[in-house]
């Protein structure tokens, strides 16, 4: 019982910090038709300044301030000169964008040096409750509740705001939306950059529940995003966040109990998904 | 005049072509003689991404894998068994039935998608390939990698260097026919209209898979020859920086040309061993990945076609617009 528990809240807490970085994929992809492959470097740099500003001024909602502001800062510079030069050119887009994942990851390495980084969460996110005796990590906590409040103000924002409104519009019909005269570049300026700030902000919440950060981390996650993405159906929003628990779920109970397979029961449901469900499980289009 | 000017290119072809072969012995330098032997594998391995990006419009971030199948499976034959040439023909046809099975699967998978499924599943794919390597360590030996034994003909380094050589003036020759022949000319209707070719009739998702396939066959041929030149395999032959080169050789010296990846090769594996060498001038060349990225970025916006295809564009002016569509074909 410990254990499953235990395993649950595990895998709830990665699904979480997938979801962050799995759920700006999807509304670029939906919005504008952009697949983001630099994303996971907007993740890293956002653990890595965050953690940097963390360690330096002692203060944990600092860094997480400061993540945000990275993610929301280098999210403008990269729409305004990587992705709006390439508009409605598919093939130039997804290269483009490895292109800058590349330059993003080897930049971690020139201003923070090439060794890992090692982080620990503020003393009063540090140890566990006990309940009888299952031992709850306070940090695994944080993150889901952290998690699920993103959740939450981005639904409410697409379900009950004005903006919302022409975000899930243009993902349906982004002609029919410029037409009746919204200015959609502007939208998808803001989408960009509230993307790129919840990567960095699951990029700093990473750091000290994993305990070290690494330049490579952000392809790594980026990875487990697509997958999430591709089972979630792009551009579907709460598809991101079922997806993201399930392959959190699934990764970590395959970690404990058949740990060979961690990676690949992920790939296995993905295939799944592509053979049966090319669109996603939740997907509006394919 | 069309036919001329083959001709006259054809010329220029066999003229480089015996000065490669003449070169080990007019001018000893083992240096160049290692430099040029890489510049031809990895030229093998960008022309066949350039079946995939430049002839039928995919875009695939995983081409490292059929590399490092490649690699791996000559290794392991080395290694478990004798080092003879049995053994090694054995480990090729094993390459080939590998490289074509994964490629397949994954093309029937994802080619009838957009685009960008293809490129996010073969990444993935190739992600965990290198886990695989790192985590079955009773045959891959994890990250160290590990040594082998080659068979006695392949020992002499001037002999490899030819073997190389006549490997890529091989593939190279073949894959012109291939590009040529009515199978290629469907492959770049694709490229151009996607629509256009299976409102004609032609099964698309076919004819994808048959690209995906001969690429992923002709870059475990690479992977083979650089374990073989290495004498040493290691996780790194999975990593995303081998797909990387052969993105910026192939994006760099032109798509959908063939020459124009060799070019590439040679200039990417020359630019690396210079700036290699500069790391000792300051520590910022060790991060040539930045340098090679900016470009990379660069060519992408500015010049799409490459150098052979700006080239080209230059020359013969009569062709402008046909090569134009070329390079807007990264656009479909």
């Amino acid at each position: 019982m410990e254990v499953l528990i235990n395993l649950t809240l595990n895998g709830l807490a990665t699904g979480m910090l997938i979801f962050l970085l799995a759920a700006g994929l999807t509304l670029i992809f939906g919005l504008m038709d952009v697949l983001n492959f630099a994303h996971g470097g907007l993740f890293a740099w956002g653990a890595y300044s965050g953690t940097w500003i963390y360690t330096s001024t002692g203060s944990f909602f600092a860094g997480i301030a400061g993540a945000i502001l990275t993610g929301l800062i280098l999210g403008l510079a990269t729409e305004k000169w990587i992705i709006k030069p390439v508009y409605g050119n598919h093939i130039q887009q997804i290269l483009i964008t490895l292109g800058l994942m590349l330059v993003l990851s080897e930049m971690l390495k020139v201003v923070w040096g090439p060794n890992q980084i090692s982080a620990s969460p503020p003393s009063y996110l540090a140890g566990s409750w006990e309940l009888g005796n299952i031992i709850i990590i306070k940090y695994r906590v944080f993150i889901i509740a952290v998690g699920l409040m993103v959740f939450a103000l981005v639904q409410y924002v697409l379900k009950s705001t004005k903006i919302g409104l022409v975000v899930r519009a243009g993902v349906m019909d982004k002609e029919m939306v410029q037409s009746l005269g919204i200015n959609i570049q502007k939208i998808f300026m803001m989408v960009f950059m509230v993307g790129a700030a919840m990567a960095a902000l699951g990029g700093v919440l990473l750091a000290p529940y994993s305990g070290v950060i690494y330049a490579e981390m952000g392809l790594e996650f980026a990875i487990l995003a697509f997958i999430v993405v591709v089972i979630g159906g792009m551009g579907s929003f709460p598809g991101s966040i079922l997806a993201a628990v399930l392959v959190g779920l699934s990764g970590s109970f395959m970690a404990y109990y058949v740990p060979s397979l961690s990676l690949a029961v992920n790939m296995l449901l993905m295939s799944a998904v592509l053979i049966f469900r090319p669109q996603g499980l939740f997907g509006l289009k394919g | 005049m069309k036919q001329l000017m083959g001709n006259r290119m054809n010329a220029v072809y066999l003229a480089v072509a015996i000065f490669l072969i003449i070169l080990p012995f007019v001018y000893e330098s083992r240096t160049l003689l290692i430099l040029l032997t890489q510049v031809f594998i990895f030229a093998i391995f960008a022309m066949s991404y350039d079946i995939l990006l430049g002839y039928t419009g995919i875009v695939s971030f995983g081409h490292a894998m059929f590399f490092g199948i490649g690699a791996y499976t000559v290794g392991v034959f080395m290694k478990r068994f004798e080092p003879t040439v049995p053994n090694l023909l054995l480990s090729i046809l094993v390459t080939i039935l590998l490289t074509a099975l994964v490629s397949y699967v994954l093309g029937l998978l994802t080619l009838r998608l957009k685009s960008h499924f293809y490129a996010m599943l073969t990444m993935a794919v190739a992600g965990l390939f290198l886990v695989l390597a790192e985590k079955w360590r009773t045959v891959t030996y994890g990250n160290d990698g590990f040594t082998f034994r080659v068979p006695d003909m392949l020992k002499d380094r001037t002999d490899f260097y030819l073997i190389c050589l006549v490997s890529m003036i091989a593939v190279f020759a073949l894959l012109k026919r291939f590009t040529n022949s009515p199978l290629g000319r469907v492959l770049q209707a694709i490229r151009e209209n996607e629509q256009r070719t299976e409102s004609l009739g032609y099964s698309v998702l076919h004819y994808k898979v048959i690209a995906s396939v001969v690429s992923g066959i002709l870059a475990g041929m690479s992977g083979i020859l650089y374990a073989i030149s290495l004498r040493f395999v290691n996780t790194s032959v999975f990593t995303m920086d081998i797909t990387l080169d052969a993105l910026l050789m192939t994006i760099i010296g032109g798509v959908g040309t063939l020459v124009g990846a060799i070019i590439g090769a040679g200039l990417i594996e020359f630019a690396h061993h210079w700036l290699t060498e500069l790391a000792k001038v300051h520590w910022i060349f060790e991060r040539w990945i930045i340098f090679f990225g900016i470009i990379y970025i660069l060519a992408v916006m500015f010049f799409p076609m490459g150098i052979v295809g700006t080239l080209r564009n230059i020359k013969f002016k009569g062709k402008k617009e046909k090569q134009q569509k070329a390079g807007e074909k990264i656009a479909s």
